[in-house]
């Protein structure tokens, strides 16, 4: 009997907070459902298997943890709300003489009740979807699936146990909350006296000079080593500068605006703007990490989505054609030598063998070392450590490559007296100087800077830019530095390649079993040359490579928008929750505006500034962080091997606009309650 | 000359579950004539403040008409009611009614915000005011800095500060205490001499003591009136206590 009684007060709590309870219940569905499909993916064997398919369950893996901490936070953080609303209600069955005893079981029902409805549903949902997802990674992995179901009972085991932790938690958290309080405090938690909030000026300044500072210091940025270190410190000032200006800046503005009477005593800003004050100082900090959030879903958006649509292209860019072959040799005779010929031969053999052609080719010649490059001077001296660090920037990897094979790839006809070189450089790092200075060697004239050259695997796996020198003769730039070794190792600094690239017109399989012949073919032909001169080929191939590439950049492109969807649900929620139980807050306040004298259209004007403002702040700060950190994702990508700018433009600007469209549906949701919630019984009259 | 006209106002409401029908003004005929002072006295149900509601517009009544000024409140359109409110009344109520975000000088400003006054016309219309009810040094402080009394005369000062035709306060001293209640009471006779028309709905003894007619309603009707004449306020008292002994125990005189 007493039994049913607590059964029925748990559950007419829920019913009667409909309002509060149901985006609740629907956010714990959510966060349960995309925790098991992340669980379910990163353990299904069946997923593991395809190509790729187990580099990015390490990924997904690494999500799960994220989850994790995030649903926790995030359901503690919505709960928050929900106890604040009903501690009213508390305060009352404690009057009526429910004991704080009595009030847990009470609570404790409510808590089976929810944990019952989201596990069953959430996990509904997540088998549900799971085959979805599934479906969806193996369409962006490129491969083929069975349509088979399939329900994973480790990660059905895994999301019930972390749920039930953090059920158990939010629980705990709740009786404390009460616990602390006494009745009469409960019935009046939601009217307590506010002073109103005091500009502060000098916080406003200083998170405007900071967040000035770090626009500047991404914008400023030239070389993508420098980006990396950059990027970091810019971060963590503009997440200061958010907080700082989204706290007290905020409130100065309306307070300045406040004191320009002209403006202020206005229909239209004398509600708003005073409102607002309070509203900013209750909600900056929350709108601030909101702001962070939605910036930070960005950038992983469009970075990821840069990356796997782009993905084509950069493995271009890291091999450049579908089979390579870069031979090491230990001095420029070996260039020309019999080997290389030998090795010609071999290849048109296993391509003539395997029924297809040579398309394509791409042959040259370099010299390389790495070098540290100050004003026109090409340093090579051996630095400790911290010097090295400190002179990253400096870094460059230089290709000394023939003239004339400079002319044949890029089809020019350009000549060169002694002493003059052809400078190109990759990354968009600029080489400003007129001559260049090797080591101890004459200064070179650089005679131009050509506009392009063919792609180059070293570079695009290198953070470092590329140097390419021109010169009639590699011999003559080479021959003083034989002296030079790599580091304190005893290799030499220089190391002269024969590089010989080609497509082949043929499906991966027999390219990468050319691949193979080719590999086995050159070993013998070292074995027969002997010990007596260096001759290492190493030979890659696009086709062998193709899964485990797309398995790094598919996993990072699906958890980014797997997270990117549970971050945005997060801060979107997060606002309407604030809104509406702002909206109560409020109600007692528009009663007495309408009492004044100001009419439904005005109040409802009013409201929809504050939303408005309250809403697309972050949104709208998000974009313009997003904007000056563009400059910066760019380089990092370039890192990457990302060089298409207007692909990068347009991924951005879509999961920006996307973004937008789904926040101004919640927006207009959240505003018709919210006008809803004010205007209160008053209207159902008329 | 009759600022205000009641002419057998009735009010039905429908509750909302199940229908039933609650009548809480049968027939309510009354006048006020301007620069009067009138208070209106009933117990609680008696239809007091559905009648203020009325007369402020906020409500509309079942039959009957009410007019301000000559002008038939009932036939003013939804869209300007707030205007005609906000340009013709000026409200006081128990509970003031301030808005605790808005200094006391915003709160008072608010109707000829909404009015759509410049910033110097509020502050001359303002400042006499002010000085009258002395809460010129008070007007920066905010509602929750300031004491009842005080918050009450910065809720008399944003009635006053629109020159209104007529004042309707909702039992003003409801949330006072007595100090601060003669304090009121006083000013509300000052402004009354002054010209200013007062409608005042209470349940005090002592602040109906204060007007000039008196009014009783009983179970949705016009019960009775005492007009004050030439008695003192102690007279008048006497008199108010007689009538409410005489309607609680239901006498039957008339």
């Amino acid at each position: 009997m007493k039994k049913g009684f607590y059964r029925t007060l748990a559950w007419s709590g829920i019913q009667k907070n409909r309002k509060l309870y149901l985006p609740y219940l629907l956010t714990c569905m959510g966060t349960i459902m995309m925790c098991y499909i992340i669980s379910f993916l990163g353990t299904s064997s069946t997923f593991g298997s395809i190509p790729g398919g187990d580099t990015m369950q390490s990924f997904l893996e690494l999500g799960f943890d994220v989850m994790a901490v995030f649903s926790s936070i995030f359901l503690f953080y919505t709960n928050s709300f929900l106890i604040r609303r009903r501690k009213k209600e508390f305060g009352l069955y404690n009057i009526l003489g429910l004991g704080k005893k009595h009030l847990a079981v009470v609570l404790l029902l409510e808590t089976f009740i929810v944990a019952g409805i989201t596990l069953v549903g959430g996990l509904f949902f997540g088998i549900l979807f799971s085959k979805l997802a599934e479906l969806c990674l193996v369409k962006i992995l490129a491969g083929t699936a069975t349509f088979a179901f399939s329900v994973e009972p480790s990660s059905i085991l895994h999301t019930v146990v972390l749920f039930a932790v953090i059920f158990a938690l939010i629980f705990l958290n709740t009786l404390f909350q009460i616990q602390l309080t006494n009745p009469i405090q409960l019935l009046h938690s939601e009217h307590a006296g506010e002073k109103p909030p005091k500009a502060n000026w000098f916080i406003a300044i200083l998170g405007t000079l900071i967040l000035a500072a770090a626009y500047y210091l991404a914008v400023e940025i030239q070389d993508p080593v420098a980006a990396i270190m950059v990027f970091f410190v810019a971060v963590v000032m503009v997440v200061i500068a958010t907080y700082l200006l989204f706290i007290a800046g905020s409130v100065t503005l309306c307070r300045l605006l406040q004191k320009n009477k002209r403006y202020y005593y206005k229909t239209e800003h004398f509600v708003s703007v005073s409102s607002m004050v309070y509203r900013m100082k209750r909600n900056g900090a929350g709108l601030a990490s909101i702001c962070i959030l939605c910036t930070m879903v960005l950038v992983m958006l469009s970075s990821t989505t840069c990356l796997y649509i782009g993905a084509e292209d950069s493995l271009r860019n890291r091999y450049p054609r579908n089979i390579s072959l870069d031979a090491t040799v230990s001095s420029t005779e070996l260039l020309e030598g019999e080997q290389v010929k030998q090795t010609q031969d071999i290849i048109e053999s296993v391509v003539q063998e395997n029924g297809t052609e040579q398309q394509n080719i791409l042959l040259y010649q370099t010299a390389a070392f790495g070098a540290a490059i100050t004003g026109n001077q090409v340093r090579f001296d051996n630095q400790t450590y911290e010097e090295a660090i400190e002179a990253m920037a400096d870094i460059w990897q230089v290709f000394v490559v023939p003239i004339s094979d400079y002319n044949r790839l890029m089809n020019k006809q350009e000549t060169l007296s002694t002493g003059e070189v052809i400078l190109y450089t990759t990354k968009e790092v600029p080489y400003t100087q007129d001559t260049i200075q090797i080591g101890n060697s004459e200064p070179l004239k650089v005679k131009k800077q050509a506009e392009d050259f063919v792609d180059n695997g070293v570079d695009s796996m290198q953070i470092f830019p590329t140097m390419y020198l021109f010169v009639n003769d590699i011999d003559e730039i080479t021959a003083p530095l034989s002296e030079y070794t790599m580091g304190n190792r005893d290799e030499s600094l220089v190391s002269f390649h024969w590089y010989y690239g080609f497509d082949l017109p043929c499906d991966d399989d027999t390219q990468i079993r050319i691949q193979q012949q080719l590999t086995e073919k050159t070993q013998q032909l070292k074995e027969k040359t002997g010990e007596d001169s260096y001759f290492h080929i190493v030979i890659e191939g696009v086709a062998k490579e193709r899964a485990d590439f797309y398995g790094i950049y598919a996993g990072l492109f699906f958890l980014g928008i797997f997270l990117g969807i549970v971050f945005v649900f997060a801060a979107v929620l997060i606002i309407y929750y604030k809104q509406i139980s702002e909206g109560y807050e409020d109600q007692s306040r528009f009663d007495i505006m309408r009492k004044v004298g100001m009419t439904k259209q005005e109040i409802r004007k009013s409201i929809n500034s504050q939303i408005l403002v309250v809403f697309f702040l972050p949104l709208v700060t998000a974009g313009m962080h997003l904007a000056f950190a563009f400059p910066l994702i760019r380089k990092l990508l370039m890192i990457f091997g990302v060089t298409n700018m207007s692909l990068l433009i347009t991924t951005t600007v879509c999961c920006y606009a996307i973004f937008a469209i789904f926040y101004l549906l919640v927006y207009r949701t959240t505003s018709r309650s919210y006008y809803a919630i004010v205007s209160g019984m008053k209207d159902e009259q008329e | 000359m009759s600022i205000l006209q009641v002419d057998a106002v009735k009010k039905i409401y429908i509750t909302r579950f199940g229908g039933n029908q609650v009548q809480a003004l049968s027939n309510v005929s009354f006048e006020v004539q301007e620069g009067e002072y009138v208070a209106i006295m009933g117990e609680s149900g008696s239809g007091k403040t559905t009648l203020l509601n009325i007369l402020a517009a906020l409500d509309r009544p079942t039959a009957g008409s009410v007019r301000l000024d000559g002008q038939e409140l009932s036939k003013i359109k939804e869209s300007s009611l707030a205007s005609f409110r906000r340009e013709h009344l000026g409200f006081v109520f128990q509970d003031f009614n301030l808005l605790d975000t808005f200094s006391l000088k915003d709160n008072i400003y608010l109707p000829l915000v909404l009015s759509g006054k410049s910033p110097a016309e509020m502050q001359k219309r303002l400042a006499p005011i002010a000085k009258q009810l002395g809460i010129t040094h008070l007007l920066d402080k905010y509602p929750y800095e300031v004491s009842g009394g005080q918050k009450q005369r910065a809720a008399v000062a944003r009635a006053l500060v629109i020159h209104p035709r007529l004042i309707l306060a909702d039992e003003p001293t409801g949330a006072l205490d007595s100090k601060a209640t003669d304090e009121l009471l006083g000013l509300f006779g000052e402004i009354n001499r002054s010209g200013q028309t007062i409608l005042m709905v209470t349940h005090s003894v002592k602040a109906a003591s204060h007007a000039s007619r008196v009014l009783f309603i009983k179970d949705g009707e016009v019960y009775h009136q005492i007009y004050r004449g030439n008695s003192t306020e102690n007279e008048l008292y006497q008199k108010i206590s007689d009538t409410l002994t005489m309607l609680a125990t239901g006498g039957e005189q008339r």
